[in-house]
């Protein structure tokens, strides 16, 4: 079980009212890994979403051609893993490696789902504010595409 | 009001049941759509959302002032407008018919009130949204990963690359 008061330093959950996070909090954990612990491989369907409370975790991406990349170094208050939270068996696009003694709340996607399903005003909300995060990022990419687009020498011209 | 058989060839409402889905067929609109009709325009207010039937729909962004640049075609099955489902949301892209199309719609205020009183009915329609955008968000991720693969010095150019995939 996790207090709350943990809970709103995730920014994904923070607006959310007292009574749904007393909810995730119930079926939450409090847990510390230590510096280079794998939590879950690329191509490994995920089952826990997680929210960093404290340290740094990097997720890293390998390429068709064997290349390794790292795509995000996780900090405190923010969350991976959310699309547990959707079903369907999502496999991982990335491997997350904690690269420094990691505190992180986390939940089981499962049990989240229940409990949407036997409490839909916490489905609602949730599921919504991970629409809202999904839809924020395709548009923050989208501009980003559409703005080095626009910068290419040869658009330039034109 | 359209009938369920229609709404079931969505793939946003695959997994909602049957008595939400009657709901849905009493608040929906079967439209007819000429070639070329403007359905969103860009930097305007999302009132309406749009599940395509027949034909195709571009979703396009200006590049330049004489340059237009299609990102997406909607087909048949898919659904466009998801902003309606949210307060106040302002569309990010244009949408135009390539073809003679048919859509069901839904007015967003509409659907909006529903989802107040029936959180069954907003819990399973925004899933049905976030998997959608899950789908494209893993399409574009897989290919900037590509990107960055057969050309690395541009990592440094993609300034958001730390919001590329730690939602996937």
């Amino acid at each position: 079980m996790v207090e709350k008061e943990y809970l709103k330093k995730i920014g994904f959950l923070k607006d959310l009212p007292d009574r749904i996070l007393e909810k995730i909090g119930a079926i939450s954990q409090l847990e510390t890994f230590d510096e280079e612990s794998l939590l879950f491989r690329q191509n490994q369907e995920k089952a826990l979403l997680y929210m960093l409370v404290s340290g740094k975790v990097f997720l890293n991406s390998r390429s068709a051609s064997g290349k390794s990349l790292t795509l995000d170094e996780v900090t405190p208050g923010r969350t991976f893993g959310v699309s547990t939270l959707l079903g369907g068996g999502h496999a991982s696009t990335f491997t997350a490696i904690c690269a420094e003694t990691s505190t992180m709340i986390t939940v089981s996607g499962e049990q989240m789902r229940q409990l949407f399903i036997d409490d839909f005003e916490t489905g609602h909300a949730v599921i919504l504010k991970v629409v809202e995060l999904f839809r924020s990022r395709m548009e923050m990419h989208t501009r980003q595409f559409i703005q080095s687009l626009a910068n290419h020498p040869e658009i330039r011209v034109l | 009001m359209v009938k369920i058989e229609d709404l079931k060839r969505i793939n946003l409402l695959r997994d909602i049941p049957d008595h939400l889905l009657e709901i849905i067929s009493r608040e929906a609109q079967l439209n007819i759509y000429g070639k070329d009709t403007q359905l969103m325009t860009i930097h305007e207010k999302v009132d309406t959302f749009f599940m395509l039937i027949m034909g195709q729909v571009a979703i396009k962004k200006e590049l330049t002032p004489r340059i237009d640049i299609i990102f997406d075609f909607i087909q048949s099955g898919s659904s466009f407008g998801t902003s309606a489902l949210m307060e106040g949301s302002i569309s990010s892209y244009t949408a135009v018919c390539q073809e003679p199309c048919e859509a069901i719609t839904l007015s967003g205020l509409r659907i909006r009130e529903l989802f107040k009183d029936n959180h069954e009915l907003a819990y399973y329609m925004l899933q049905g949204a976030a998997r959608q955008y899950k789908k494209k968000m893993d399409i574009r991720a897989k290919m900037i990963i590509k990107t960055l693969d057969e050309n690395p010095e541009l990592k440094g150019a993609v300034h958001d690359i730390e919001n590329l995939t730690p939602v996937a």
